[in-house]
């Protein structure tokens, strides 16, 4: 096994049902309690794998099993409520392709806002601002110095994929972003993601597309409410799946 | 907040730094005036209370003499210490989409804003230098050593700015009407602080519960180096403890409440 770089530990993490932020300070004091219903349910729960160096993972299931519950406990920003997922190294996440964007800064300040929230100083995005700025495209970088909001969402997000996979991040956790924008954007997104697991990167993937998971991912984790089902050989897995949702 | 809390919050400092940057460039980016503003409050509200009091109802012990120095000071102090109260406890929850999208400290987001905010302090402060030279060369008034206590009266508000917002950023997301009720406590602090009046002239069973203000405490040390009344240790004693109640009581809740949190935002 070479060396572990995702550890998941008998990991668990509760839900409530209703949003706790019907918690009204009105309603505690009137009626003396919160009415909200306060019933939980495990979105994950006892979940145990570990991903090697250089693995590529593919997260298999229906929706609402807990595929994106799962990377975010890894990319950290979900806190488990059992167990734990520990990573060795750092993460580049395309999660929120858009979240670290804000409407009011140029796209130039936008992109080493977001590369500093990720851990890259100032020094490496000059040294990389040229790269990122060609792969988002031509449009982007005529428009540089225009407020972000004004970009169309396909260019926002083609920015977003641009920084993201230029962090240099040992682990790269994909959440159904791998291909955005138009067709010839994909198949940049595509050999972008192919150079990447070149490099020997680790990839925690979560697609429904079949043809993602198999043309990047050699090993398949299945999840079905919440607990981990299956766990090898892509294909194995992807039958498995496949048999279970024309089971229902 | 534990050491190795702090360790990971000072590794990520040049962090801390593009955010503040970027909250004054957003703040500043939009109106020309934006520096103005920034003094033009405090200045109006200076010049109100001294119609009220020095020119109206003509108390000349409402205050150290001079009374207008003496509200700039306070209502300076105030403007950061409010914004930074009223900005923190929506840290969390304005910034929701960066908050889910990166696995930073947390804390980070409440820090950054009292900071910023500081900035913007900072930034009005030369106001306050212009008008003691004004009033000095007019030989109303003189400075002494301690204005040194100053720098200790900055690093306690900021403290005590980051324990509040720890404790209102969570409760925000998690409690819809905190916001309201924090408005509502702020206007009354603002009567409840020494910046319209000293302590000397408040009645003893209020003076003892107003010195549980840390803000009555920061401000005796603000105003020592510029005013010559004695300094009273009571209140500054006081500003400690409650700056160290609050950090704590502070990191406790943001700490407890921090995986309901990222579960709503």
């Amino acid at each position: 096994m070479p060396d572990v770089m995702i550890e998941v530990d008998n990991l668990g993490i509760e839900f409530y049902r209703s949003r706790r932020r019907n918690l009204s300070l009105r309603e505690m004091v009137l009626k003396g309690r919160n009415t909200a219903p306060t019933s939980t349910f495990w979105a994950l729960r006892g979940v145990n794998f570990t991903v090697g160096h250089g693995e590529a993972v593919g997260l298999v299931g229906s929706n609402g099993t807990g595929k994106s519950t799962l990377l975010k406990t890894i990319a950290g920003v979900l806190i488990p409520d059992e167990g734990r997922a520990k990573i060795y190294g750092g993460v580049a996440p395309l999660i929120e392709l858009t979240g670290g964007f804000l409407g009011e800064l140029s796209a130039r300040e936008n992109i080493y806002l977001t590369a500093g929230l990720h851990g890259l100083s100032r020094e490496a995005v000059d040294e990389r601002f040229d790269e990122i700025v060609d792969f988002a495209g031509s449009q982007v970088r005529d428009g540089l110095d225009m407020p972000f909001r004004h970009f169309s969402s396909g260019m926002q997000v083609r920015l977003g994929f641009a920084v993201i996979t230029t962090l240099d991040e040992p682990i790269i956790l994909v959440d159904e972003v791998l291909a955005v924008g138009d067709a010839a954007f994909k198949e940049k997104c595509y050999k972008r993601m192919e150079s990447l697991l070149a490099q020997n990167k680790t990839l925690f993937l979560v697609s429904h597309s079949e043809n993602d998971l198999r043309r990047f991912c050699t090993r398949g984790i299945y999840l079905r409410k919440g607990e981990l089902v299956a766990d090898g050989d892509m294909d194995q897995v992807l039958k498995q799946y496949n048999a279970d949702a024309t089971g229902d | 907040m534990e050491i190795g809390h702090l360790k990971a919050l000072w590794r990520r400092r040049e962090i801390l730094q593009t955010l503040v940057r970027r909250d004054l460039r957003v703040r500043y980016a939009r109106s020309v005036l934006g520096y103005l503003w920034t003094i033009l409050d405090p200045l109006a509200m200076a010049l109100i209370y001294f119609m009220i009091f020095a020119v109206i109802f003509k108390r000349p012990d409402a205050g150290h003499h001079p009374y207008f120095l003496f509200l700039l000071v306070g209502l300076l102090a105030w403007q950061w210490f409010n914004s930074s109260v009223t900005e923190t406890s929506r840290a969390l929850l304005a910034e929701a989409k960066l908050v889910r999208s990166t696995s930073l400290p947390r804390e980070l987001w409440v820090i950054r804003v009292v900071i910023a905010k500081g900035v913007e302090y900072f930034l009005s402060l030369p106001i306050l230098v212009a008008f003691t030279a004004i009033y000095m060369v007019r030989g109303d008034t003189t400075l002494n050593w301690r204005l040194v206590l100053i720098p200790i009266g900055i690093l306690l508000q900021f403290l005590v700015q980051v324990g509040i917002g720890l404790l209102l950023a969570p409760l925000t997301v998690l409690v819809e009407d905190t916001q309201r009720v924090v408005r509502i406590i702020m206007r009354m602090a603002f009567y409840c602080t020494p910046i319209i009046y000293t302590l000397e002239t408040v009645p003893e069973t209020l003076r003892n519960f107003l010195y549980a203000n840390p803000m009555s405490g920061i401000l005796e040390l603000y105003r020592a180096g510029l005013f010559d009344e004695p300094l009273s240790l009571k209140p500054i004693v006081a500003s400690v403890v409650g700056t160290v109640v609050f950090m704590f009581i502070g990191s406790t809740v943001f700490g407890r409440l921090e995986r309901s949190v990222l579960k709503e935002i």
